[in-house]
């Protein structure tokens, strides 16, 4: 992926992904390959993925009851694996933005913060 | 992780897994499709970027990155990982174990043979000496005892055990009926106090005649031990209200299934019990011994008020048939439960007032006369009179099994460390490769644990069948005192817990000493080391220890086998051989003194007009079989003195009974026809007797007197009569085969008022088996309602006799050959292991001049070193543990020297053998060759 590497694309950090892939899949269900273009569009192509760590966290998720898989028709008239939010899954995408929201917040004012006095 | 998310993994993780692992090709099939159609539309969409197809494709392999990695990390997501990796292992310490099945062999073997001998002896013990009663709270219950200073004590007539004590005092565990009911009466210390008799009885159920154990009870016994009957009902108070009025019996279940096949039907038939006609009117529960015994049941359940009736007492003449109003006849058990409110110490000392003043209620003690101490003991086990029998032995089998488990242990030990040795190179190589310590310690453990797990499995199967054949090596099957031995889950698991943890142990030491090594040092080391250096435990010690273990069970088995022979190379005295011994017990209420003679007469006679029959005798006492008659024997001139013991063994005889026995006259006469029950009152005595009593003297022509004591202990006034010796006859054993002849004298029993049971001694012509329905045939043609019982040949006898030898001697041999086996191994082992590491050095020695004979003494020397030092060890062990089995032993002293010795050459030979071998091949070394070797 390196050469391709835009610089205006940031990584990914850590631990964010099954947010996003969550997100991703909490508005219609996709196959795996539908989860990274979903994510890139909506990041407005501002995020790199390694698009290999997708698959593992996919089956993380799944393992875990937060998403559900079944087999369908892609767009290309193949089998392929779609993916769907659980009600375990909705619960937790709710509760990690909260999180996440909380802590950009925190971090945001540290970061605004300007010297006492000044 | 919220308690929600939490609930959902629980819930969908296990069947994600399980899905995983059974599904297994499904899912790799799937993965493969969802990376390739990732790949697919991922090119598509470089080619509508335009890209040429090709660079489209090198683009979207690059950017998906190796499918291997994804899928593996898919396989992680999963929790598939320790799954493979294990699974891997698996397959991997399978293939090792499969490479080396000597080694495999030996360590499953005995794994298996010790977790399966300690799971059996255990479980045996447990059941004979550690079970309680299958009642509620058996732990409540108390068993009331006296003792007394014996021959000063105010107690008479015992009719149960009265076990010596030291000190010249004695115990027992029976009280008479008006005291039990003065003590229930009076006793609040204890819950309601509850009365038992076990005693063997002729009944007749489904018109068949048979011997059953009978329990009297009284009638607050199923409600104080809490026991409801599984079909209708139980022994009530009112039962047991009046004398002879309560005919009814409750069944147990061995009884229900053997005799009515579980049939409901069972209740409201009616059974003969010594004549009497009993209603069945219930059905104990399965697990329900009896208070008597946590071994077998009884299989009769009456109220103590129909002892008049169906168990009379005719010994102290036909006006005091029942016991329950006798002041002086001591017979029933007494229990009770403790109350959670009274102490143990208050409880005892308000019984022991209580029971001193029933005691003077009751009877009238004389001057000088001690009244009897009160004990409160355990209950639970009933009256636990096994323990007597079986405490001493079971001691000694648990010891010698814990024995074997060490060994094993040992074995285990030494096996794992030579292989661990064996494979430092393999450790270092896996960790040059980039193992980590962790991962090759799981690797060590998994091939650890499936060795145990083989292991597992054959003491498993060892253990089943140990179960299944040691309770018949000691059951009696003549006597139904079979039992069975339940199998014990956790001697089993603890067992094998103990030798896993062992192999464990040892099986991680190696692996251990592996990783913390340096890795270019364990690649570097190769047989190539001139120098003898230790790393860390070589197992020589361990061998050693085996050798002295060894040691001391061979010891150990040559002891019993010694004994063994002692006792079956005994001169008994008399022809064992085709000689068929039964016994019929003739009912008091239909053979009242006088018939009962009558009747052992006709069936003399019956008896000995079957074809094939040599010739017949009853007599009251059967040699060999543990039982004895003693009473008083005063020679003329000679008075009654109660402070002297005067009793000498004796025997009621037929006329035949010296030519059927084949036992000598040495002088004088045998009984013969002439001996009658109106003519001279006549006796024989033996040899022995003749010595003690008659010293420089003819015994014939004497008199003497004896106050003949039945087998209660009863004075018996008829036979108070002066009888004259009429001949002397040889001397046999009596009791049992370890006991020297004692002295005895012989009666003829047509002259005594009664006899009771009698034992049938048939000498036949053929296979005395052959006979015995003709005996039944003849016997059913007098009275239908008398059983034939205890039917057996006097060799069978005798060897019943030897059973607890001969069973100690299989077991020992078993474990001794075992332990040599084993040691065997483990020198062959460590020496082989030795040559193999030195064969450069020897090579060397070799080169510079040794003699080849040089090296092999070499070698042989080292071995026997290692052998020395384990047989002394083990000499000394057995020399401290023999004195453990000193009473169990016939003929030898516990340091038998002739034992001593050939166990000592036994395991010299042994070691001697074992490395010969290895110090062929030492001495067989080429200097070049080993020179050159790696």
């Amino acid at each position: 992926m390196g050469q391709e590497l835009d610089h205006r694309q940031m990584d990914l950090l850590q631990g964010t992904l099954d947010m996003l892939i969550l997100k991703a899949v909490s508005l219609g269900s996709l196959h795996g390959y539908g989860v990274l273009l979903r994510i890139r569009q909506i990041s407005g192509e501002g995020l790199a993925i390694q698009q290999g760590s997708l698959y593992p966290a996919l089956y993380r998720l799944e393992h875990q009851g937060a998403i559900a898989s079944s087999w369908g028709e892609s767009e290309n008239n193949r089998r392929a694996k779609y993916y769907r939010l659980t009600a375990a899954g909705r619960a937790r995408l709710k509760q990690e933005t909260e999180k996440w929201t909380r802590m950009s917040e925190v971090i945001n004012g540290i970061l605004r913060a300007t010297p006492e006095g000044a | 992780m919220s308690l929600r998310s939490f609930v959902t993994r629980v819930r969908t993780q296990p069947r994600s897994w399980f899905r995983a692992v059974f599904h297994r090709s499904r899912l790799e099939a799937d993965m493969e499709t969802e990376l390739a159609d990732h790949l697919e539309l991922l090119t598509v969409d470089l080619i509508r970027a335009s890209h040429s197809p090709a660079e489209a494709a090198r683009r979207a392999r690059i950017e998906l990155g190796s499918a291997l990695v994804h899928k593996e990390g898919m396989r992680a997501s999963l929790g598939l990982r320790w799954f493979d990796e294990i699974a891997a292992d698996l397959c991997y310490a399978t293939r090792i174990l499969r490479k080396s099945p000597g080694f495999t062999a030996v360590a499953v073997i005995s794994l298996a043979l010790a977790i399966g001998v300690n799971a059996t002896i255990f479980s045996l013990a447990r059941r004979l000496l550690y079970e309680r009663l299958d009642v509620r709270h058996a732990d409540q219950l108390r068993l009331l005892e006296w003792t007394g200073t014996k021959g000063r004590v105010a107690v008479h007539d015992v009719w149960g055990r009265a076990n010596p004590l030291p000190g010249g005092r004695v115990e027992s565990n029976v009280f008479t009926y008006p005291v039990y009911q003065e003590l229930r009466a009076e006793s609040h210390v204890l819950d309601d106090l509850f009365a038992f008799k076990d005693t063997v009885m002729n009944a007749t159920i489904r018109e068949e005649a048979q011997r059953v154990e009978t329990e009297m009870i009284s009638g607050n016994y199923y409600d104080a031990l809490g026991v409801r009957p599984v079909l209708g009902r139980a022994i009530l108070p009112s039962d047991d209200a009046a004398p002879g009025q309560g005919a009814v019996a409750v069944i147990s279940d061995g009884l229900w299934e053997r005799e009515f096949g579980r049939s409901p039907a069972v209740l409201g038939q009616i059974i003969k019990l010594n004549d009497v006609p009993l209603t069945i009117v219930g059905v104990n529960p399965r697990g329900f011994t009896g208070a008597a015994s946590m071994l077998s049941s009884p299989d009769l359940f009456v109220p103590l008020a129909m002892q008049p009736l169906v168990s009379p007492a005719s010994w102290d003449g036909p006006h005091e048939l029942s016991l329950l109003a006798s002041t002086h006849e001591w017979w029933v058990s007494v229990m009770g439960r403790a109350l959670p409110r009274v102490r143990e110490a208050q409880a005892q000392a308000a019984l022991d007032t209580q029971f001193a003043a029933a005691v003077r209620a009751t009877e009238t003690v004389r001057a000088g006369e001690e009244i009897p101490r009160l004990d409160l003991s355990d209950g639970s086990r009933g009256l636990f009179e096994q323990e007597k029998t079986y405490a001493k032995p079971m001691t000694v089998l648990v010891t010698l099994v814990g024995l074997v488990l060490l060994l094993a242990c040992a074995n285990i030990a030494n096996l794992m460390l030579a292989r661990g040795a064996q494979r430092l190179r393999e450790m270092s190589v896996r960790m040059a490769l980039g193992a980590g310590r962790l991962r090759i310690a799981r690797q060590m453990l998994v091939e650890s644990l499936l060795l145990a797990a083989l292991g597992g499995a054959g003491g498993l199967l060892a253990g089943y069948l140990g179960r299944n054949i040691l309770p018949k090596m000691i059951g009696n099957e003549q006597e139904h005192t079979y039992f069975a031995v339940h199998f014990d889950w956790m001697v089993f698991a603890f067992t094998a817990g103990v030798t896993i943890l062992t192999g464990i142990l040892f099986g991680l030491a190696p692996a251990f000493a592996a990783a913390r090594g340096e890795v270019a040092h364990g690649l570097k080391e190769t047989t190539q080391t001139t120098t003898r250096r230790r790393k860390g435990m070589d197992g020589k010690a361990l061998v050693s220890f085996q050798v002295a273990l060894s040691t001391l069970l061979v010891i150990g088995a040559g002891l019993f086998i010694r004994t063994l022979a002692g006792l079956s190379a005994v001169n008994v005295g008399f022809r064992t051989d085709h000689l068929l011994l039964a016994v019929i017990d003739p009912p008091e209420s239909r053979y009242p003194a006088g018939k009962d003679i009558l009747l052992h007469q006709r069936l003399e006679q019956a008896f000995a007009a079957i074809p094939g029959v040599e010739s017949v005798t009853a007599a009251t006492v059967s040699y060999l079989s543990d039982s004895l008659s003693s009473t008083d024997f005063l020679p003329e001139g000679e008075k009654y003195d109660p402070l002297k013991s005067q009793g000498e063994d004796y025997n009621l005889v037929g006329d035949r009974f010296f030519e059927t026995m084949g036992i000598p006259i040495v002088a004088g006469r045998s009984f013969g026809p002439q001996d009658t029950r109106t003519s001279a009152k006549v006796g024989i005595i033996n040899e022995s007797l003749a010595r003690a009593r008659f010293p420089w003297q003819n015994p014939i022509g004497k008199l003497f007197q004896t106050s003949l004591h039945d087998m209660h202990g009863h004075d018996n006034q008829n036979t108070n009569q002066t009888i004259r010796i009429v001949g002397i006859c040889s001397d046999t054993s009596y009791t049992n085969l370890r006991d020297e002849p004692p002295p005895q004298f012989f009666l003829p029993y047509v002259q005594q008022v009664r006899v009771g049971a009698m034992t049938y001694e048939i000498r036949t012509l053929m296979g005395p088996e052959a006979i015995v329905s003709e005996l039944r045939r003849a016997t059913q043609a007098i009275d239908p309602d008398l059983p034939l019982v205890n039917v057996r040949t006097q060799d069978e006898q005798i060897a019943e006799d030897l059973q607890q030898e001969h069973l100690f001697v299989t077991l020992t041999s078993g474990f001794g050959l075992l332990a040599l086996a084993l040691a065997a191994v483990g020198i062959y082992g460590v020496m082989a292991y030795s040559v193999a590491q030195r064969t450069n050095e020897i090579g060397i020695r070799l080169a510079l001049g040794a003699q080849p004979q040089q090296v092999r003494g070499m070698i042989l020397r080292e071995s026997t070193w290692i052998a020395v030092a384990g047989i002394v060890a083990g000499v000394a062990g057995a020399l401290l543990l023999a004195r453990l089995i000193k009473t169990m032993l016939y003929g030898i002293a516990p340091y038998d020297p002739l034992t001593l010795c050939s166990g000592v050459l036994l395991l010299l030979l042994v070691a001697l053998a074992s490395c010969w071998i290895p110090a062929r091949r030492a001495a067989g070394v080429q200097p070049m060759e080993a020179l050159r070797h790696e």
